[in-house]
Protein backbone atom coordinates (compact mmCIF):
# COMPACT_ATOMS: atom_id res chain seq x y z
CA UNK A 1 0.00 0.00 0.00
CA UNK A 2 2.53 2.38 0.56
CA UNK A 3 4.33 1.32 -2.34
CA UNK A 4 1.09 2.70 -4.20
CA UNK A 5 1.03 5.92 -2.39
CA UNK A 6 4.67 6.80 -3.71
CA UNK A 7 3.55 6.02 -6.85
CA UNK A 8 0.50 8.09 -6.89
CA UNK A 9 2.24 10.84 -4.96
CA UNK A 10 5.38 10.53 -7.96
CA UNK A 11 2.60 10.85 -10.44
CA UNK A 12 2.09 13.75 -12.79
CA UNK A 13 -1.51 14.74 -11.89
CA UNK A 14 -0.97 14.46 -8.68
CA UNK A 15 2.16 17.07 -8.44
CA UNK A 16 -0.02 19.09 -11.35
CA UNK A 17 -0.40 22.85 -10.40
CA UNK A 18 -3.11 25.43 -12.12
CA UNK A 19 0.46 27.77 -13.52
CA UNK A 20 1.46 24.37 -15.40
CA UNK A 21 -2.02 23.40 -17.11
CA UNK A 22 -2.43 26.83 -18.43
CA UNK A 23 1.41 26.59 -19.51
CA UNK A 24 0.79 23.56 -21.41
CA UNK A 25 -2.10 25.29 -22.73
CA UNK A 26 -0.43 28.41 -23.88
CA UNK A 27 2.62 25.44 -25.52
CA UNK A 28 -0.36 23.24 -27.62
CA UNK A 29 -2.02 26.79 -28.61
CA UNK A 30 1.91 27.90 -30.23
CA UNK A 31 1.79 24.68 -31.65
CA UNK A 32 -1.76 25.10 -33.11
CA UNK A 33 -0.42 28.56 -34.69
CA UNK A 34 2.70 26.72 -35.98
CA UNK A 35 1.21 23.90 -37.37
CA UNK A 36 -2.19 25.14 -38.88
CA UNK A 37 -1.93 28.73 -39.33
CA UNK A 38 1.97 28.24 -40.65
CA UNK A 39 2.86 31.20 -38.22
CA UNK A 40 6.89 30.81 -38.08
CA UNK A 41 6.69 26.93 -37.98
CA UNK A 42 10.38 26.47 -37.95
CA UNK A 43 10.60 28.66 -34.23
CA UNK A 44 7.08 28.01 -33.02
CA UNK A 45 6.93 24.35 -33.11
CA UNK A 46 9.99 23.51 -31.26
CA UNK A 47 9.39 26.64 -28.79
CA UNK A 48 5.83 25.15 -28.72
CA UNK A 49 7.34 21.79 -27.76
CA UNK A 50 9.58 23.10 -25.26
CA UNK A 51 7.25 24.78 -23.54
CA UNK A 52 5.11 21.81 -22.93
CA UNK A 53 7.89 19.90 -21.66
CA UNK A 54 9.36 22.72 -19.61
CA UNK A 55 5.83 22.04 -17.42
CA UNK A 56 5.86 18.51 -16.78
CA UNK A 57 5.75 18.08 -13.13
CA UNK A 58 8.33 16.82 -11.25
CA UNK A 59 10.40 16.14 -14.13
CA UNK A 60 12.18 19.64 -14.35
CA UNK A 61 13.30 19.50 -17.25
CA UNK A 62 13.99 23.36 -17.94
CA UNK A 63 15.71 23.08 -14.11
CA UNK A 64 19.21 22.81 -12.86
CA UNK A 65 20.17 20.08 -10.91
CA UNK A 66 19.89 22.44 -7.53
CA UNK A 67 16.52 23.39 -8.34
CA UNK A 68 15.66 20.08 -9.29
CA UNK A 69 16.90 19.02 -5.85
CA UNK A 70 15.09 21.77 -4.05
CA UNK A 71 11.92 21.47 -6.15
CA UNK A 72 11.28 17.24 -6.00
CA UNK A 73 13.97 16.63 -3.00
CA UNK A 74 13.72 14.10 -0.20
CA UNK A 75 13.28 15.83 2.98
CA UNK A 76 17.08 14.42 3.97
CA UNK A 77 18.54 16.01 1.27
CA UNK A 78 16.90 19.84 1.67
CA UNK A 79 18.47 19.27 5.14
CA UNK A 80 21.56 19.02 3.30
CA UNK A 81 20.55 21.36 1.44
CA UNK A 82 19.75 23.97 4.01
CA UNK A 83 23.19 22.90 5.65
CA UNK A 84 25.35 23.94 2.75
CA UNK A 85 23.67 27.01 1.75
CA UNK A 86 24.65 27.76 5.38
CA UNK A 87 20.68 28.52 6.62
CA UNK A 88 18.88 26.31 8.87
CA UNK A 89 14.96 24.73 8.52
CA UNK A 90 12.40 25.22 11.00
CA UNK A 91 11.41 21.56 11.55
CA UNK A 92 8.38 22.07 12.48
CA UNK A 93 7.18 23.55 9.27
CA UNK A 94 6.02 21.12 6.74
CA UNK A 95 8.23 19.97 3.90
CA UNK A 96 6.52 22.34 1.15
CA UNK A 97 7.66 25.38 3.17
CA UNK A 98 10.98 23.84 3.37
CA UNK A 99 11.43 24.21 -0.43
CA UNK A 100 10.28 28.02 -0.46
CA UNK A 101 12.44 29.11 2.22
CA UNK A 102 15.28 27.24 0.25
CA UNK A 103 14.24 29.10 -2.51
CA UNK A 104 14.51 32.52 -0.48
CA UNK A 105 17.72 31.27 0.47
CA UNK A 106 19.50 30.98 -3.19
CA UNK A 107 17.77 34.32 -3.71
CA UNK A 108 18.65 36.46 -1.09
CA UNK A 109 22.16 36.55 -0.94
CA UNK A 110 23.87 32.99 -0.60
CA UNK A 111 27.77 32.87 -1.61
CA UNK A 112 28.84 31.60 -4.88
CA UNK A 113 30.55 28.94 -2.33
CA UNK A 114 27.67 28.07 -1.14
CA UNK A 115 26.14 27.76 -3.98
CA UNK A 116 28.79 25.90 -4.96
CA UNK A 117 28.35 23.19 -2.56
CA UNK A 118 25.05 23.10 -2.30
CA UNK A 119 25.19 22.04 -5.99
CA UNK A 120 27.59 19.40 -5.05
CA UNK A 121 25.22 18.04 -2.87
CA UNK A 122 22.64 17.99 -5.22
CA UNK A 123 24.34 16.20 -8.05
CA UNK A 124 25.92 14.01 -5.32
CA UNK A 125 22.28 13.02 -4.40
CA UNK A 126 21.47 11.74 -8.04
CA UNK A 127 20.11 15.23 -9.58
CA UNK A 128 21.30 16.36 -12.97
CA UNK A 129 20.78 19.34 -14.89
CA UNK A 130 17.67 18.99 -17.27
CA UNK A 131 17.34 18.54 -20.77
CA UNK A 132 16.22 21.88 -21.66
CA UNK A 133 18.45 23.49 -18.67
CA UNK A 134 21.52 22.40 -20.58
CA UNK A 135 19.54 23.12 -24.03
CA UNK A 136 19.70 27.01 -22.23
CA UNK A 137 23.35 26.86 -21.07
CA UNK A 138 24.47 25.90 -24.20
CA UNK A 139 22.73 27.18 -26.81
CA UNK A 140 21.29 30.67 -25.02
CA UNK A 141 23.11 31.76 -22.10
CA UNK A 142 26.72 31.58 -24.26
CA UNK A 143 24.87 33.37 -26.87
CA UNK A 144 25.93 31.02 -29.62
CA UNK A 145 22.66 30.45 -30.92
CA UNK A 146 21.34 33.05 -32.11
CA UNK A 147 25.20 34.16 -33.46
CA UNK A 148 24.77 31.05 -35.47
CA UNK A 149 21.53 31.84 -36.78
CA UNK A 150 22.98 35.15 -37.45
CA UNK A 151 25.65 33.82 -39.48
CA UNK A 152 23.17 31.75 -41.63
CA UNK A 153 21.14 34.39 -42.48
CA UNK A 154 24.21 36.58 -43.83
CA UNK A 155 24.78 33.44 -46.00
CA UNK A 156 21.14 33.83 -47.10
CA UNK A 157 21.09 37.38 -47.44
CA UNK A 158 21.80 39.00 -51.37
CA UNK A 159 23.28 42.51 -50.94
CA UNK A 160 23.01 43.03 -54.55
CA UNK A 161 19.57 45.48 -54.34
CA UNK A 162 21.04 47.42 -51.58
CA UNK A 163 24.32 47.89 -52.89
CA UNK A 164 22.78 48.88 -56.18
CA UNK A 165 20.44 51.32 -54.31
CA UNK A 166 22.62 52.73 -50.74
CA UNK A 167 20.30 55.24 -49.77
CA UNK A 168 17.57 52.50 -48.92
CA UNK A 169 19.69 51.89 -46.23
CA UNK A 170 18.02 55.58 -44.36
CA UNK A 171 14.56 53.49 -45.16
CA UNK A 172 16.21 50.71 -42.74
CA UNK A 173 17.51 52.92 -40.02
CA UNK A 174 13.92 55.02 -39.98
CA UNK A 175 12.68 51.34 -39.21
CA UNK A 176 14.44 51.22 -36.14
CA UNK A 177 12.44 53.99 -34.46
CA UNK A 178 10.52 51.27 -33.50
CA UNK A 179 12.32 49.60 -31.14
CA UNK A 180 13.17 53.19 -29.48
CA UNK A 181 9.58 54.15 -29.30
CA UNK A 182 8.81 51.15 -27.37
CA UNK A 183 11.55 51.30 -24.91
CA UNK A 184 10.08 54.97 -24.42
CA UNK A 185 6.34 52.87 -24.02
CA UNK A 186 7.76 50.41 -21.54
CA UNK A 187 9.51 53.18 -19.49
CA UNK A 188 6.64 55.03 -19.42
CA UNK A 189 4.03 52.29 -18.28
CA UNK A 190 6.51 51.36 -15.46
CA UNK A 191 6.84 55.04 -14.72
CA UNK A 192 3.21 54.77 -14.63
CA UNK A 193 2.98 52.12 -12.24
CA UNK A 194 1.12 50.04 -14.61
CA UNK A 195 4.07 47.71 -15.01
CA UNK A 196 7.43 46.92 -13.37
CA UNK A 197 10.11 47.62 -16.57
CA UNK A 198 13.71 48.07 -15.53
CA UNK A 199 15.74 50.22 -18.54
CA UNK A 200 17.14 46.53 -19.38
CA UNK A 201 13.61 44.99 -19.67
CA UNK A 202 12.33 47.84 -21.55
CA UNK A 203 15.33 47.89 -23.97
CA UNK A 204 14.85 43.81 -24.27
CA UNK A 205 10.91 44.42 -24.87
CA UNK A 206 11.67 47.44 -27.31
CA UNK A 207 14.31 45.57 -29.39
CA UNK A 208 11.11 43.12 -30.57
CA UNK A 209 10.26 46.29 -33.22
CA UNK A 210 13.25 45.00 -34.80
CA UNK A 211 11.62 41.98 -35.90
CA UNK A 212 14.60 40.26 -36.23
CA UNK A 213 14.36 36.68 -33.80
CA UNK A 214 18.37 36.03 -33.61
CA UNK A 215 19.12 39.90 -32.53
CA UNK A 216 16.06 39.59 -30.31
CA UNK A 217 16.64 36.70 -27.94
CA UNK A 218 20.80 37.36 -28.66
CA UNK A 219 19.97 41.12 -26.65
CA UNK A 220 16.94 39.68 -24.53
CA UNK A 221 19.32 37.07 -22.85
CA UNK A 222 22.00 39.55 -21.78
CA UNK A 223 19.63 42.34 -20.68
CA UNK A 224 16.95 40.66 -19.59
CA UNK A 225 17.19 36.46 -19.39
CA UNK A 226 13.92 36.36 -17.07
CA UNK A 227 11.77 37.88 -19.91
CA UNK A 228 13.02 36.10 -22.40
CA UNK A 229 10.57 33.58 -23.56
CA UNK A 230 7.88 36.29 -23.25
CA UNK A 231 10.15 38.46 -26.10
CA UNK A 232 10.67 35.12 -28.11
CA UNK A 233 7.54 34.54 -28.54
CA UNK A 234 6.31 38.16 -29.07
CA UNK A 235 8.84 38.24 -32.03
CA UNK A 236 8.48 35.37 -33.82
CA UNK A 237 4.46 35.24 -33.30
CA UNK A 238 4.43 39.01 -34.60
CA UNK A 239 6.70 38.18 -37.20
CA UNK A 240 4.26 35.47 -38.94
CA UNK A 241 1.84 38.72 -38.48
CA UNK A 242 3.37 40.92 -40.52
CA UNK A 243 1.07 40.37 -44.05
CA UNK A 244 -1.75 41.38 -41.49
CA UNK A 245 -0.30 44.50 -39.07
CA UNK A 246 1.49 46.17 -41.98
CA UNK A 247 -0.91 46.70 -45.03
CA UNK A 248 -3.61 48.62 -43.00
CA UNK A 249 -1.00 51.30 -42.18
CA UNK A 250 0.72 51.10 -45.65
CA UNK A 251 -2.47 52.33 -46.63
CA UNK A 252 -3.52 54.95 -44.44
CA UNK A 253 -0.07 56.79 -44.93
CA UNK A 254 -0.19 56.24 -48.75
CA UNK A 255 -2.08 57.84 -51.40
CA UNK A 256 -3.22 56.37 -54.37
CA UNK A 257 -0.90 58.01 -56.79
CA UNK A 258 1.90 57.34 -54.27
CA UNK A 259 1.77 53.67 -54.13
CA UNK A 260 1.56 54.07 -58.22
CA UNK A 261 4.89 54.91 -58.19
CA UNK A 262 7.40 53.18 -60.57
CA UNK A 263 11.09 52.61 -59.67
CA UNK A 264 13.88 52.95 -61.97
CA UNK A 265 15.31 49.60 -62.69
CA UNK A 266 18.36 48.86 -60.38
CA UNK A 267 21.90 48.74 -61.91
CA UNK A 268 23.72 45.63 -62.09
CA UNK A 269 25.84 45.33 -58.74
CA UNK A 270 29.58 43.23 -59.63
CA UNK A 271 30.91 40.63 -57.63
CA UNK A 272 33.54 42.22 -56.49
CA UNK A 273 31.02 45.19 -54.86
CA UNK A 274 29.46 42.04 -53.22
CA UNK A 275 32.69 40.42 -51.93
CA UNK A 276 33.98 43.85 -50.33
CA UNK A 277 30.70 44.93 -49.21
CA UNK A 278 30.99 42.46 -46.08
CA UNK A 279 34.75 43.33 -45.08
CA UNK A 280 33.94 47.41 -45.52
CA UNK A 281 30.68 46.69 -43.04
CA UNK A 282 32.63 44.58 -40.77
CA UNK A 283 35.33 47.20 -40.53
CA UNK A 284 33.10 49.98 -39.89
CA UNK A 285 31.97 47.91 -37.11
CA UNK A 286 34.80 47.69 -35.72
CA UNK A 287 35.78 51.34 -35.76
CA UNK A 288 32.53 52.39 -34.53
CA UNK A 289 30.89 49.99 -32.65
CA UNK A 290 32.43 46.91 -31.31
CA UNK A 291 29.47 45.76 -29.17
CA UNK A 292 27.57 45.24 -32.40
CA UNK A 293 30.50 43.11 -33.64
CA UNK A 294 29.21 39.60 -32.27
CA UNK A 295 26.13 40.15 -34.17
CA UNK A 296 27.10 41.55 -37.43
CA UNK A 297 30.69 39.76 -37.43
CA UNK A 298 28.45 36.64 -37.78
CA UNK A 299 26.59 38.07 -40.09
CA UNK A 300 29.60 39.76 -42.33
CA UNK A 301 31.17 36.13 -42.28
CA UNK A 302 28.40 34.09 -43.67
CA UNK A 303 28.06 37.13 -46.67
CA UNK A 304 31.65 36.73 -47.48
CA UNK A 305 31.56 32.63 -47.39
CA UNK A 306 28.20 33.08 -49.91
CA UNK A 307 29.43 35.87 -52.04
CA UNK A 308 33.32 35.01 -52.25
CA UNK A 309 32.47 31.59 -54.34
CA UNK A 310 35.28 29.62 -52.97
CA UNK A 311 33.43 27.95 -50.29
CA UNK A 312 30.57 26.25 -51.86
CA UNK A 313 30.38 23.97 -49.15
CA UNK A 314 30.74 26.29 -46.11
CA UNK A 315 28.14 28.49 -47.22
CA UNK A 316 26.19 25.79 -48.11
CA UNK A 317 26.44 24.25 -44.32
CA UNK A 318 25.72 27.55 -42.83
CA UNK A 319 22.36 28.45 -44.66
CA UNK A 320 20.90 24.92 -44.59
CA UNK A 321 22.25 22.08 -42.06
CA UNK A 322 23.64 24.09 -39.50
CA UNK A 323 20.82 26.81 -39.18
CA UNK A 324 18.71 24.00 -39.22
CA UNK A 325 20.33 21.74 -35.97
CA UNK A 326 20.73 24.94 -33.90
CA UNK A 327 17.08 26.59 -34.88
CA UNK A 328 16.15 23.17 -33.19
CA UNK A 329 18.39 23.34 -29.79
CA UNK A 330 17.31 26.91 -29.93
CA UNK A 331 13.75 26.53 -30.22
CA UNK A 332 13.44 24.15 -26.90
CA UNK A 333 15.94 26.21 -25.15
CA UNK A 334 13.38 29.48 -25.61
CA UNK A 335 10.49 26.74 -24.40
CA UNK A 336 12.38 25.88 -21.39
CA UNK A 337 11.51 29.37 -20.28
CA UNK A 338 7.82 29.32 -20.52
CA UNK A 339 7.29 27.92 -17.04
CA UNK A 340 4.50 29.37 -15.48
CA UNK A 341 5.93 31.35 -12.50
CA UNK A 342 7.57 33.07 -14.51
CA UNK A 343 5.25 33.66 -17.81
CA UNK A 344 2.26 33.95 -15.97
CA UNK A 345 2.37 37.77 -14.92
CA UNK A 346 0.72 40.41 -15.99
CA UNK A 347 4.04 41.57 -17.37
CA UNK A 348 3.86 39.21 -20.55
CA UNK A 349 0.81 40.99 -21.67
CA UNK A 350 2.69 44.43 -21.20
CA UNK A 351 5.27 42.73 -23.69
CA UNK A 352 2.76 41.12 -26.01
CA UNK A 353 0.78 44.98 -26.31
CA UNK A 354 3.95 46.69 -26.90
CA UNK A 355 5.39 44.18 -29.33
CA UNK A 356 2.61 44.88 -31.41
CA UNK A 357 2.57 48.75 -30.69
CA UNK A 358 6.70 48.50 -32.03
CA UNK A 359 5.92 46.86 -35.47
CA UNK A 360 3.07 49.60 -35.97
CA UNK A 361 5.77 52.07 -34.95
CA UNK A 362 8.32 50.94 -37.13
CA UNK A 363 6.10 50.42 -40.19
CA UNK A 364 5.27 53.60 -39.83
CA UNK A 365 8.38 55.56 -39.09
CA UNK A 366 9.74 53.44 -42.71
CA UNK A 367 6.88 55.13 -44.48
CA UNK A 368 7.21 58.14 -43.41
CA UNK A 369 10.90 58.40 -44.09
CA UNK A 370 10.67 57.01 -47.47
CA UNK A 371 7.65 59.93 -48.31
CA UNK A 372 10.58 62.34 -46.94
CA UNK A 373 13.17 61.44 -49.37
CA UNK A 374 10.78 61.76 -52.41
CA UNK A 375 10.42 64.72 -51.39
CA UNK A 376 14.02 65.99 -51.53
CA UNK A 377 15.53 63.15 -54.02
CA UNK A 378 15.29 63.51 -57.84
CA UNK A 379 14.61 59.34 -57.63
CA UNK A 380 11.51 58.50 -57.26
CA UNK A 381 10.96 56.15 -54.17
CA UNK A 382 7.69 54.05 -54.05
CA UNK A 383 6.74 54.80 -49.97
CA UNK A 384 5.79 51.02 -49.29
CA UNK A 385 8.90 49.94 -49.45
CA UNK A 386 9.88 52.04 -46.35
CA UNK A 387 7.63 49.02 -44.65
CA UNK A 388 10.53 46.70 -45.46
CA UNK A 389 12.55 48.78 -43.27
CA UNK A 390 11.49 46.56 -39.97
CA UNK A 391 13.88 43.71 -41.25
CA UNK A 392 11.28 40.60 -41.10
CA UNK A 393 13.87 39.09 -44.27
CA UNK A 394 11.05 38.40 -46.65
CA UNK A 395 8.08 38.43 -45.16
CA UNK A 396 8.12 42.33 -45.19
CA UNK A 397 9.28 42.82 -48.80
CA UNK A 398 6.14 40.58 -50.18
CA UNK A 399 3.93 42.95 -48.35
CA UNK A 400 5.28 45.84 -49.26
CA UNK A 401 5.40 43.56 -53.56
CA UNK A 402 2.02 42.71 -52.83
CA UNK A 403 0.43 46.30 -51.63
CA UNK A 404 2.01 47.58 -54.59
CA UNK A 405 0.89 44.82 -57.07
CA UNK A 406 -2.60 45.75 -55.64
CA UNK A 407 -2.41 49.47 -56.72
CA UNK A 408 -0.46 48.96 -59.67
CA UNK A 409 -0.65 45.37 -61.50
CA UNK A 410 2.68 45.98 -63.83
CA UNK A 411 4.50 47.51 -60.99
CA UNK A 412 7.17 44.77 -59.07
CA UNK A 413 8.43 46.14 -55.84
CA UNK A 414 9.98 43.52 -54.82
CA UNK A 415 13.37 43.92 -55.29
CA UNK A 416 13.53 47.13 -54.69
CA UNK A 417 12.10 46.39 -50.70
CA UNK A 418 15.10 44.26 -50.37
CA UNK A 419 17.05 46.87 -50.28
CA UNK A 420 15.45 48.65 -47.23
CA UNK A 421 14.83 44.96 -45.94
CA UNK A 422 18.18 43.69 -45.38
CA UNK A 423 19.21 47.27 -44.12
CA UNK A 424 16.56 46.72 -41.33
CA UNK A 425 18.67 44.16 -40.34
CA UNK A 426 21.99 46.07 -40.11
CA UNK A 427 20.02 48.31 -38.48
CA UNK A 428 18.21 46.13 -35.63
CA UNK A 429 21.61 44.74 -35.50
CA UNK A 430 23.56 48.60 -34.87
CA UNK A 431 20.38 49.14 -32.42
CA UNK A 432 21.19 45.79 -30.18
CA UNK A 433 24.79 46.80 -30.40
CA UNK A 434 24.12 50.52 -28.79
CA UNK A 435 21.38 49.41 -26.26
CA UNK A 436 24.62 46.39 -25.00
CA UNK A 437 26.75 48.96 -25.21
CA UNK A 438 24.33 51.68 -22.82
CA UNK A 439 23.22 49.02 -20.52
CA UNK A 440 25.34 46.05 -20.80
CA UNK B 1 11.01 59.70 -6.44
CA UNK B 2 13.05 57.39 -9.14
CA UNK B 3 10.07 57.60 -11.85
CA UNK B 4 11.45 60.90 -13.45
CA UNK B 5 14.65 59.57 -13.66
CA UNK B 6 14.09 56.40 -15.64
CA UNK B 7 11.56 58.15 -17.91
CA UNK B 8 14.77 60.34 -18.45
CA UNK B 9 17.22 57.66 -18.93
CA UNK B 10 14.48 56.39 -21.30
CA UNK B 11 14.71 59.38 -23.30
CA UNK B 12 18.20 59.71 -23.53
CA UNK B 13 18.64 56.59 -24.53
CA UNK B 14 15.78 56.53 -27.25
CA UNK B 15 17.71 59.99 -28.93
CA UNK B 16 21.30 58.24 -28.41
CA UNK B 17 20.27 54.82 -29.85
CA UNK B 18 18.32 56.49 -32.89
CA UNK B 19 20.98 58.96 -33.92
CA UNK B 20 23.79 56.94 -33.68
CA UNK B 21 21.81 53.85 -36.43
CA UNK B 22 21.22 57.27 -38.22
CA UNK B 23 24.72 57.93 -38.11
CA UNK B 24 26.46 54.63 -38.64
CA UNK B 25 24.18 54.13 -41.60
CA UNK B 26 24.45 57.37 -43.15
CA UNK B 27 28.29 56.41 -43.19
CA UNK B 28 27.88 53.04 -44.78
CA UNK B 29 25.89 54.79 -47.60
CA UNK B 30 28.87 56.76 -48.05
CA UNK B 31 31.22 53.97 -47.71
CA UNK B 32 29.47 52.25 -49.98
CA UNK B 33 29.14 54.76 -52.42
CA UNK B 34 32.83 55.21 -52.45
CA UNK B 35 33.51 51.67 -52.54
CA UNK B 36 30.82 51.02 -56.09
CA UNK B 37 32.24 54.03 -57.45
CA UNK B 38 36.12 53.41 -57.06
CA UNK B 39 35.43 49.23 -57.88
CA UNK B 40 33.36 50.70 -61.01
CA UNK B 41 36.62 52.81 -62.40
CA UNK B 42 38.88 50.45 -61.72
CA UNK B 43 36.45 47.27 -63.45
CA UNK B 44 34.27 49.03 -65.60
CA UNK B 45 31.13 48.17 -66.11
CA UNK B 46 30.54 44.45 -65.22
CA UNK B 47 28.08 43.69 -67.94
CA UNK B 48 30.15 44.33 -71.13
CA UNK B 49 32.49 42.60 -69.20
CA UNK B 50 30.87 39.15 -69.46
CA UNK B 51 30.45 39.41 -73.44
CA UNK B 52 34.09 40.47 -73.56
CA UNK B 53 35.02 37.28 -72.12
CA UNK B 54 32.41 35.27 -74.42
CA UNK B 55 33.59 36.48 -77.55
CA UNK B 56 37.45 36.20 -76.62
CA UNK B 57 36.59 32.54 -75.69
CA UNK B 58 34.46 31.92 -78.83
CA UNK B 59 37.43 33.69 -80.91
CA UNK B 60 39.67 30.96 -79.08
CA UNK B 61 37.18 28.55 -79.93
CA UNK B 62 37.27 29.28 -84.09
CA UNK B 63 40.65 29.21 -84.12
CA UNK B 64 40.67 25.98 -82.76
CA UNK B 65 38.19 25.00 -84.95
CA UNK B 66 40.58 26.23 -87.58
CA UNK B 67 43.13 24.17 -86.57
CA UNK B 68 41.04 20.78 -85.78
CA UNK B 69 39.78 21.31 -89.80
CA UNK B 70 43.18 21.73 -91.30
CA UNK B 71 44.54 18.48 -89.54
CA UNK B 72 41.31 16.53 -90.23
CA UNK B 73 41.56 17.70 -94.10
CA UNK B 74 45.39 16.96 -93.85
CA UNK B 75 44.33 13.85 -92.76
CA UNK B 76 41.66 12.99 -94.78
CA UNK B 77 43.91 13.76 -98.04
CA UNK B 78 46.24 11.59 -96.84
CA UNK B 79 44.33 8.68 -96.56
CA UNK B 80 42.75 9.50 -99.75
CA UNK B 81 46.10 9.79 -101.61
CA UNK B 82 47.39 6.32 -99.90
CA UNK B 83 44.33 4.75 -100.97
CA UNK B 84 44.92 5.77 -104.57
CA UNK B 85 48.22 4.35 -104.26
Amino acid sequence: MDKLVTLWEGSGLYNLELGQVVMVAVGLLLLYLAIYKKFEPLLLVPIGFGGILANIPEAGLALSALDQAIEVGRPAVLEQLASALGGSLDSQASVDSWRTSLQQMMANGATAEQIASAKAVANGSGYGDGLLYMFYTVAITSGIAPLIIFMGVGAMTDFGPLLANPRTLFLGAAAQFGIFATLFGAVLLSSMGWMDFSLNQAAAIGIIGGADGPTSIYVASMLAPELLGAIAVAAYAYMALVPLIQPPIMRLLTTQKEREITMTQLRPVSKLEKIVFPVLLLILVALFLPDASPLLGMFCFGNLMRECGVVERLSDTSQNALINIVTIVLGLAVGSKLMADSFLAIETLGIMTLGIVAFGIGTTAGVLMAKLMNVVSKMPINPLIGAAGVSAVPMASRVANKVGLESNPHNFLLMHAMGPNVAGVIGSAVAAGVMIKYLG
Amino acid sequence: MQDPELLQEGLGLMALGMGFVFVFLAILVFALTFMSSVIRRFQPAPAPAKPATKASSAAAATAQDDEKMAVISAAVHRFRTKKRR
